[in-house]
């Protein structure tokens, strides 16, 4: 599952895949749109900048000439090139306003709005207008996609259909928190929100994500490429086109966070079937989308108590986000992936507290720069549970409620804020087990002691201590990953600690890992000769 | 982690699909439930995919269903079980709040304490509909016990599983642990064998192929 040996063939295939992703050799095409600026920066609400005209026109050229490869760099270069230069703090210009240089093409209007929308959420406040106008948009859009007679013939960059799911779900738990914050509502908010509640409902988010992935067939097609079937038969008319497909596999990953903000983890794992977490998965094309789908799957485990799984989860993504750092700095979603990152340390941090493992050196050493102090206090004494809760608080996901507050009764009426619900039934778990590490450290300096003794060195009772014993065995067990779908798992021992009880005398054993030279040795010896074969092919 | 015995086919396609949103299946999977309740079976997923209904449709949320597939769930401990079901819901009634209570001590091991609450009316009620309930907790402390201990006075055990005098002698034979005195013994197992293990590295012979090749050349 997790391909851990990353030799630099393997670096380099990333550094292409991410070099792609963020090409900017395109100064000629630039110099085209500033070439022929007009003297006023400040766009009036009429007049739009020479600059942005012939970025329209162009982006439009290239949407309907299905160019992909143009299409990625105006969408990922340009349009925020110009958004800073133009549109820092104001919206771009109302569709209606470039209608006309398009042609009143609906197609690329609603492609626009999107783009529009999103930038207002991103660097502006919405207001209820735009929120119900673009949910809207996002209905015309998809019902484009799913309802036109017969595959549309249009053809986006990846990076794009990936942003339009994630802004989709993102604009849906921004109206879900939102519709939830009731106290400082207006009357004549409340009306509206009672007036329409089909307006980011809840089933019409994940029908389009169902309908996404039963139109492109991606569940077949992931099930015969695991099988090594036929994958152009199970695609269908539809799975077939890049478009669908796509869409498809980012609304399985899109389904996988919305589950989780709902708090159905299995079920959230579940629609991970058939989906190998390694490099060579489709979601690694986009970058964010596999620093999503590695978080929520990370998180997924731990909410399961699969402490180990979510940790190997977390390595694994957050070694990827290190060695890549260099080649994203420059891409404008640095600073979310940067933010996720530090989240995932976060919850990294609780999972090693909880389940002490060893880790890759590299992470190891930013978990102690970043968490140390908190690592420390959360293994002893008092305030444990409340750097527990700091951290969780921190790194979950804003969960949405699935209905929302019920409307008609009054703000006081009692609403269990879902944030607050997991965090509390997190936290309780955590409370369980907050004796543990305190007493496996005693426990590890002794090969035998009787419970009594042990009970004095830890102030509690030798009932008290029998219980906690128990509980200790129990959590050296857990549903640990080993093949096949992420929900499946065996259960074996996470713990380097073993003991049993005796009456009232606890034996203990530790089992150590050796040190792995051979291992080392081999690959580097293969490493060394390689780089001699090289060397002497050149002479 | 599907922790199911036989799931019958009508039901897997049911939580396979978008149908598992339609509050009209609610109906087959109360009943779903109501068997498992019945037969001492159990499947997390179906239940699951109630409290998700539930979710969506809270107007159509029957308490005593809740408590069902909470106190069923109580049974799977130490699978995280009852806290997936907690995640989602949205309410907490009173039957809630008291399972929850009886999970805490079944969580911390605190069985002595677990018993004496549950044999509070108000408590026991709760899990009447369950069958085989009590059982499938004595299995699970059992489970415990066997995992941690290598011989234990009787009288801890009697405490924590509240039984005694023949129902305790069956017990005992049914778990396959021999009584020696006013000591139970349990057979080693994997699990509570306190044995210090050396994890080495296990090198085969064709990895070395490679290096031994190299070798030759020089």
């Amino acid at each position: 599952m997790y391909q851990d040996t990353f030799e630099d063939d393997d670096l380099i295939a990333e550094v292409e895949l991410v070099t792609q992703d963020s090409f900017t050799e395109n100064n000629d095409l630039d110099d085209g749109f500033e070439a022929e600026v007009s003297l006023s920066a400040q766009p009036s609400s009429v007049q739009i900048p020479d600059g942005v005209r012939n970025f329209i026109l162009y982006f439009y050229r290239c949407v309907l000439e299905n160019n992909v490869y143009d299409l990625h760099s105006v969408y990922d270069n340009s349009f925020n090139k110009l958004t800073n230069k133009y549109y820092q703090k104001q919206p771009w210009p109302e569709a209606e306003v470039i209608a006309p240089l398009v042609k009143d093409d609906q197609v690329f209007l609603t492609l626009y709005r999107e783009l529009y929308y999103r930038h207002i959420y991103a660097r502006l406040q919405p207001t209820w207008e735009h929120r119900v106008r673009s949910y809207e948009n996002y209905c015309d859009l998809f019902n484009y996609i799913l309802n036109s007679d017969g595959p549309v013939n249009l053809e986006l960059p990846n990076q794009w259909l990936w942003d339009i799911i994630d802004e989709f779900i993102f604009q849906f738990q921004s109206f879900s928190n939102y519709r939830d914050r009731l106290r400082n509502k207006s009357e004549e908010e409340w009306s509206l929100l009672r007036d329409n509640p089909q307006i980011w409902s809840c089933y019409s988010v994940l029908n389009v994500l169902y309908s996404l992935i039963q139109k492109s067939r991606i569940k077949e097609q992931l099930l015969a490429n695991k099988n090594g079937g036929d994958v152009a038969e199970a695609a269908g008319e539809y799975g077939a086109r890049p478009l669908y497909k796509m869409l498809g596999y980012f609304s399985i990953i899109g389904l996988l966070r919305v589950h989780c903000l709902l708090g159905d983890y299995m079920l959230a794992l579940k629609m991970m079937d058939n989906i190998v977490l390694n490099k060579k998965a489709m979601f690694a094309r986009v970058t964010a989308c596999h620093v999503t789908t590695f978080y929520y799957v990370g998180f997924a485990y731990m909410m399961m108590r699969r402490y180990a799984d979510a940790i190997k989860a977390f390595s694994t993504v957050l070694s990827f986000i290190q060695r890549t750092k260099q080649y994203h700095s420059r891409s404008y979603q640095f600073d979310q992936i940067a933010k996720k990152g530090d989240q995932m340390y976060a919850l990294l941090a609780i999972c090693v507290a909880l389940c002490p493992t060893r880790l890759d050196e590299s992470i190891h050493s930013q978990l102690r720069e970043k968490y140390g102090e908190h690592l420390f206090k959360m293994q002893k004494g008092d305030e444990a549970l409340s750097v527990f809760e700091e951290l969780f608080h921190y790194a979950c996901p804003k969960f949405i409620s699935a209905t929302g507050v019920n409307l008609n009764k009054s703000p006081s009426d009692a609403f269990i804020d879902p944030n607050q619900n997991q965090i509390k039934i997190f936290i309780a778990d955590v409370s369980n087990q907050i004796m543990l590490p305190t007493l496996r450290s005693f426990m590890k300096l002794y090969t035998s002691m009787g419970i009594d003794k042990l009970a004095m060195f830890l102030d509690m009772d030798a009932e008290e201590l029998k219980m906690h014993l128990m509980v200790l065995k129990q959590k050296s067990r857990q549903l640990k990953w080993s093949n096949g779908d992420v929900l499946e798992g065996d259960y074996v021992a996470t713990s380097d600690l073993n003991f049993c009880l005796k009456q009232d005398v606890v034996h203990i054993a530790e089992s150590k890992v050796g040190r792995r030279y051979a291992d080392w040795f081999l690959r580097n010896i293969n490493r060394c000769e390689d780089i001699v074969a090289e060397l002497e092919q050149k002479a | 982690m599907a922790s199911v015995t036989e799931r019958p086919e009508s039901i897997q396609k049911l939580i396979d699909g978008v149908e598992r949103y339609n509050p009209e299946n609610l109906e087959v999977l109360e009943a779903y439930l109501d068997n498992q309740c019945k037969n001492g079976t159990y499947d997390l997923m179906a239940n699951l995919a109630i409290l998700k209904l539930y979710q969506f449709n809270p107007t159509k949320a029957k308490d005593n269903v809740v408590v069902s597939i909470l106190a069923k769930s109580l049974t799977a401990i130490p699978s995280p079980d009852f806290n997936l079901c907690l995640y989602l819901l949205s309410e907490r009634s009173t039957g809630v709040t008291q399972l929850t209570t009886l999970q805490q001590l079944l969580e911390q091991s605190n069985y002595a304490k677990f018993w004496t609450l549950y044999n509070d009316s108000t408590y026991k009620q709760l899990t009447s509909q369950v069958a085989g309930f009590e059982d499938a907790i004595r299995q699970l402390i059992a489970r415990v016990i066997t995992m941690s201990h290598q011989s234990i006075s009787a009288s801890v055990v009697q405490k924590y599983l509240a039984l005694t005098g023949d129902a305790f002698t069956k017990f005992i034979q049914e778990q396959q642990w021999s009584q020696q005195g006013d000591v139970v013994v349990i057979p080693v197992n994997k699990d509570n064998e306190a044995k210090a293990i050396v994890v080495r590295e296990n090198i085969k012979f064709e990895q070395l192929t490679k290096v031994i090749g190299y070798s030759n050349e020089m």
